[in-house]
């Protein structure tokens, strides 16, 4: 009956990892272009409560998740408004998101507490198990973004402006218009991230049910070094430090829960302490400072 | 014509809306944690205070969701007591010092509070005795386990939640002695991820009836209708519609009656503060209906356990060994009342470590 031990932690930890992964993605983009994203935990919220009531509303799941992605995508653009376009402060505008998420994510999920809905159903795919389109989307996601920032024009400009807009400026890019069009992809992706959380993982709705994972995905963009590719790995290992500590539970390991329970943000520290040294080479120079035009 | 029809509506409003007003013998003010949807904790206090609302004529019940447990609940109950109120059932045990604070102020208002310790003249204390109501819940997942072995997901493991749990696995091993429980805790009464992944993990771990304590049941039963393994529920009897293939049974809390006399004691001004710990035939916790996977032979088996329980049969009689081997509670001893609250340990039979 019982899955091999290496097995189960494997998929458990792709399973938590998935909704990490896909807000990580996100704000990666985001932070490519220079404009750091503290919203993120609202964002991701707005997405599950979405999610899960177009999902309760249309009856299918694929449909709540797209509904989830595009109303995200419209809330970063008005994060986007304010930070790009009235040029606020993004830490503030970030925080302000966050609690806007909040307010809004109880607001919507309200009526849809307690909901029973069909989630996303699991794929079986012979060899390498049975997950949810989401979860076998998740991993070419990275590659995809990794191909568009890294080896087309289009990713060239963006990654410029997020290391200098006014140099991108001068070399004929159109920084604001392409900060907009990253806040529109990391809002997307972070909706379908909270998304996955309540249509896919749990099918159930709850309020502040991300508890933190927008936050540790702020944290993974630094593990990943800004790179989509090191981020998949990042969500695993985080994904994989939560299910790791379950799963040693479940065996009946002989270590204190309240230990347990510590081990993934145990293990973010440890993260963020050997990267630490590496984080003022690898972030984009621009990053969180306003581009006032050039006069 | 729009003057007339207001003068006319009006008059009707005074005709119709006093009676209707001059009615209200009680308002009653409720607080939760969450929501009332949710399943669990929350739906079973907001059934009781409707049974009651059916049971005593006149009651006006104001209701308040998603109370957080800090100075704001006092505001809030500040508020229905504005509006009237003179009982008020604060239901989250992180309500318990607003409450306190607010009867104090208000020695004309009743209090109730769930779960905790306080009293005074106009503050009583009530909750179900959920230990030995765990029994049974045991026996049934015990007869109806093929692996031998039972998941249980476990918030916070204070004192009352692992005495539960032992008492889940006493009446598992009554029924079949190579049953063994494995308990995951989530270090949280509500993450609704991690109660995913925890009850994932004991059915990858073979698990084949999973069970929990948190605060709402939703997603563990969820998990497990989704991996076709049993579930029994807790808080709501109502949780039953969340897994119409897996679902063994479930333990409830059935507030109604108690909610029902307090209330008619306010009216009749006779109230009496007391400590109230209700269990399983005493009205404060009952058991859901079997699912309609659950063979006759174990209905019995169950069934026959919750009998006793509520005849008096205590589950925590002596000699009781922990998972370790030692002997916690000698032969001749029982425990009951306040000692379900200071379990450290596990009994004999559950995988994992209390502390």
């Amino acid at each position: 009956m019982s899955t091999p031990f290496a097995a189960a932690v494997l998929s458990s930890s792709i399973l938590s990892g998935t909704s990490l992964l896909y807000a990580t993605l996100g704000e990666l983009v985001g932070e490519r272009a220079g404009i750091v994203n503290l919203g993120l935990e609202g964002l991701m919220l707005i997405g599950a409560a979405v999610g899960f009531a177009a999902t309760s509303l249309a009856g299918d799941p694929y449909i709540g998740v797209a509904a989830a992605g595009l109303v995200c995508l419209a809330a970063n653009l008005i994060f986007g408004f304010i930070v790009i376009e009235r040029r606020a402060n993004q830490l503030a505008a970030g925080l302000t998101l966050m609690f806007f998420g909040f307010g809004a994510s109880t607001l919507v999920g309200r009526p849809f507490v307690g909901a029973v809905i069909s989630g996303l159903p699991r794929l079986p795919v012979p060899g390498l198990g049975a997950f949810d389109a989401l979860v076998w989307l998740a991993a070419p996601t990275a590659l995809l973004l990794w191909w568009l920032l890294f080896r087309t024009r289009w990713g060239l400009a963006l990654r410029a402006v997020g290391e200098d807009p006014a140099v991108a400026f001068a070399a004929g890019q159109r920084p604001q218009l392409l900060q907009f069009q990253a806040l529109a992809v990391a809002g997307l992706l972070g909706g379908i991230g909270g998304a996955h959380l309540s249509v896919g993982l749990t099918q159930t709705w709850d309020e502040g049910m991300t508890a933190g994972r927008g936050f540790i995905a702020i944290a993974l963009v630094i593990f990943a070094k800004w790179n989509p590719l090191w981020a998949v790995a990042g969500a695993l290992v985080f994904g994989g430090a939560e299910s790791l500590q379950l799963q040693l539970q479940a065996r009946g390991a002989d270590v204190s829960p309240f230990l347990m329970t510590m081990v993934p943000y145990a293990l973010t520290l440890l993260v963020l302490l050997i990267w630490g040294w590496n984080r003022m080479s690898a972030a984009p120079a621009g990053l969180g400072r306003n581009f006032f035009g050039v006069e | 014509m729009t003057r007339l029809r207001f003068l006319l509506s009006a008059c009707l409003l005074f005709c119709f809306g006093l009676p209707a007003a001059a009615a209200t013998t009680l308002t009653v003010g409720a607080i939760f944690v969450g929501s009332t949807n949710d399943y669990g904790y929350n739906r079973a206090m907001h059934d009781g205070l409707e049974a009651m609302k059916a049971a005593v004529p006149g009651v006006t019940l104001l209701e308040a969701e998603n109370v957080p447990e800090t100075a704001e609940a006092e505001r809030v109950m500040e508020g229905m007591i504005q509006q009237g109120a003179k009982l008020i059932f604060a239901t989250s045990f992180g309500h318990q010092q607003s409450a306190f604070n607010l009867a104090k102020k208000h020695p004309d208002v009743v209090f109730e509070h769930a779960g905790g310790w306080m009293l005074n003249a106009n503050f009583g204390n009530f909750f179900g005795a959920t230990q030995a109501a765990w029994y049974p819940m045991g026996v049934a997942a015990g007869a109806m386990t093929k692996s031998n072995t039972l998941g249980f997901v476990a918030g916070v493991p204070i004192g009352y939640l692992i005495g539960n749990i032992n008492a889940f696995a006493l009446g598992a091993r009554s029924v079949n002695p190579k049953v063994e429980v494995h308990v995951v805790v989530t270090g949280s009464w509500s993450d609704k991820a991690k109660e995913a992944a925890a009850a994932g993990a004991l059915i990858d771990q073979g698990a084949d009836v999973v069970a929990m304590h948190v605060d709402s049941p939703a997603t563990v039963i969820q998990t497990a209708e989704s991996r076709s393994v049993y579930s029994i529920g807790f808080q709501s009897l109502e949780a039953r519609a969340l897994a119409p293939k897996g679902w063994i049974t479930g333990l409830g809390f059935t507030w109604g009656p108690f909610m029902t006399e307090t209330a008619k004691s306010v009216i009749a001004g006779t109230f009496k503060p007391a400590m109230v710990r209700l269990g399983l035939g005493q009205g404060m916790m009952a058991i859901a209906p079997f699912g309609s996977a659950v063979p006759e032979a174990a209905r019995t088996l169950a069934t026959a356990a919750a009998d006793r329980v509520g005849a008096g049969f205590n589950p925590f009689t002596g000699p009781i060994t922990d998972n370790s081997g030692a002997v916690r509670i000698p032969a001749g001893e029982a425990w009951g009342g306040d000692k379900m609250g200071s379990f450290d340990w596990y009994v004999e039979g559950v995988v994992g470590k209390a502390k």
